[in-house]
């Protein structure tokens, strides 16, 4: 089967395409500056076979779009369905581990397609929508307050480890319903989990730690709530398996994914939108000036401008044309979300942050079946961060002179935020 | 018998309506939600559908009175 995309450019097939620099997706400048090396390619071919890594990347918002709404011939089976050694290289003592990661992502939510994918998705899809989150709202604002109200007399913070990383673990741990005096164990084991998006060659055996440790502390969690349920999300990953749904296994992985999913994501909205304000006096002052008002606006501005997740990946399943290029099963697509959220075709001035752009449909959060489950949680973090820090924070000066981000396609992390402010008294 | 708006400006075709009102909802070439047949499935399984819409983009009305079953009115 063969399907046209609405936004078809007609440019030349994969011979004719932008000079080799552009296709190191892991080059110094593409990582430091993802903006300027995208929109390049973008504006060259928007549906660009890549050589160097033999993989399509897609740059327009119109093709990314279409993409994410046939899934039927994108399959999200990444890991499962591929072979491959993992890449930037680990340490040759540590590849057998990384069939261990494999199995583990293997058995994620996020790598399934059609029709198990609805049905696991099912079970926990519930508790993630806008009305059930907004009843986490306050607990979400208390849990903002306190972090602030210990960090602000302090006069300076590193954002990725004083506030970025403790927040979403401290939450989902809560809708999780472990007690209280695990979070230090939790964190670690959610930190351990984190090197999933590092570069180091020597990443695999920390990851495998992690990965270890989530399932075998989750394991008791699981078994008690599978004979008595509550309504924390463990008991209804649990239910997924009285069901019939999911094995032990897929239970005890999309715990570790919950636990995951939020953290990495969350932690980069929140430092990439403290950096676009910190650049952006005028927009920082313009929320500090009514903070109830831009904190939703100025979450979505933030969500596209720099985006948490840089690019997703799917394999073709099925035969079909883009952009006049034609895709065969079998290869590997990549989109790049913080190119087609800087489309010009969509966004007026898209070099522009801007808290009161509307509408703002920015593609940070996908779209069609994967559309992000933590959709609801992500914003509700977002703005009551942005709000607290509007709120109680006068300037920030960055204690850095180059803000260094991880070595990664997928994340936008940035690796250490170092931040002062001015404490009167 | 209710009536039942899809605002399109938020869509994202996750399709979690189709699936849960098969009969009511289905997509429609830009692979967003359309209201097919408003009395197709049973109005609670199409509340249903609206609250599990992840952008809250449905609005479900009773088709008589005008009144808003989905969202609740505080």
């Amino acid at each position: 089967m063969s399907s046209g995309c609405p936004s078809s450019t007609g440019s030349p097939p994969r011979s004719a395409g932008p000079p080799a620099d552009l296709d190191d997706l892991f080059a110094e400048e593409a990582i430091a500056r993802p903006y300027a090396t995208f929109a390049r390619l973008r504006e060259r071919d928007p549906v660009h076979w890549n050589e160097k890594f033999g993989l399509w990347v897609v740059t327009g918002y119109d093709p990314v779009v279409w993409i994410l709404r046939h899934h039927e011939l994108f399959s999200s089976g990444v890991i499962r369905g591929v072979e491959g050694a993992p890449y930037p290289p680990v340490l040759p003592e540590d590849a057998p581990l990384f069939d261990e990661v494999r199995t583990f992502r293997a058995d994620q939510l996020v790598e399934q397609d059609r029709p198990e994918h609805l049905e696991q998705r099912k079970t926990v899809h519930s508790f993630f929508t806008p009305t059930a989150m907004e009843g986490w709202r306050p607990f979400v604002r208390r849990a903002v307050d306190e972090l602030l109200d210990e960090l602000w007399p302090r006069g300076r913070m590193n954002v990725v480890t004083d506030l970025a990383a403790p927040l979403p673990v401290r939450i989902i741990a809560r809708m999780m319903g472990v007690p209280r005096e695990d979070m230090d164990t939790l964190r670690g084991l959610a930190d351990s989990i984190l090197h999933l998006n590092r570069g180091e060659p020597d990443r695999l055996r920390p990851l495998t730690e992690g990965i270890r440790g989530i399932v075998e502390y989750a394991g008791p969690f699981v078994e008690e709530r599978i004979r008595n349920p509550g309504d924390d999300l463990i008991s209804a990953l649990a239910q997924g398996e009285n069901d019939g749904v999911f094995t032990r296994h897929q239970v005890l992985v999309n715990t570790g994914l919950m636990l995951f999913a939020g953290h990495e994501t969350t932690m980069n909205l929140i430092c990439n939108g403290l950096r676009a304000f910190i650049e952006h006096p005028a927009q920082w002052d313009r929320l500090r000036a009514d903070p109830d008002r831009f904190a939703r606006t100025a979450t979505e501005e933030c969500l596209r401008f720099d985006p948490p997740v840089k690019s997703t990946q799917r394999i073709v399943a099925r035969e079909a044309e883009l952009g006049g290029k034609t895709l065969s099963p079998g290869e590997r697509i990549r989109w790049i979300i913080a190119a087609a959220n800087r489309d010009p075709s969509v966004f007026e001035d898209p070099d522009r942050f801007d808290i009161g752009r509307q509408p703002n449909p920015h593609l940070s959060f996908g779209s069609g079946i994967h559309y992000c489950l933590g959709v609801a949680l992500a914003r509700i973090e977002g703005q009551e961060v942005f709000r607290g820090l509007a709120r109680r924070f006068q300037r920030f000066a960055l204690e850095t002179d180059e803000l260094r981000y991880q070595p990664s396609i997928q994340f936008r992390s940035i690796e250490s935020m170092p931040v002062a402010w001015s404490v009167p008294g | 018998m209710v009536r039942i708006e899809v605002d399109h400006g938020l869509c994202v075709g996750n399709a979690m309506c189709v699936a849960t009102a098969p009969r009511v909802f289905a997509h429609n070439e830009n692979r967003q939600s359309t209201v097919v047949d408003a009395g197709g499935d049973p109005a609670v399984l199409v509340l249903e559908a609206a609250a599990n819409c992840p952008v809250s983009a449905i609005r479900v009305l009773d088709a008589e009175t005008g009144r808003t079953l989905f969202p609740c009115e505080p």
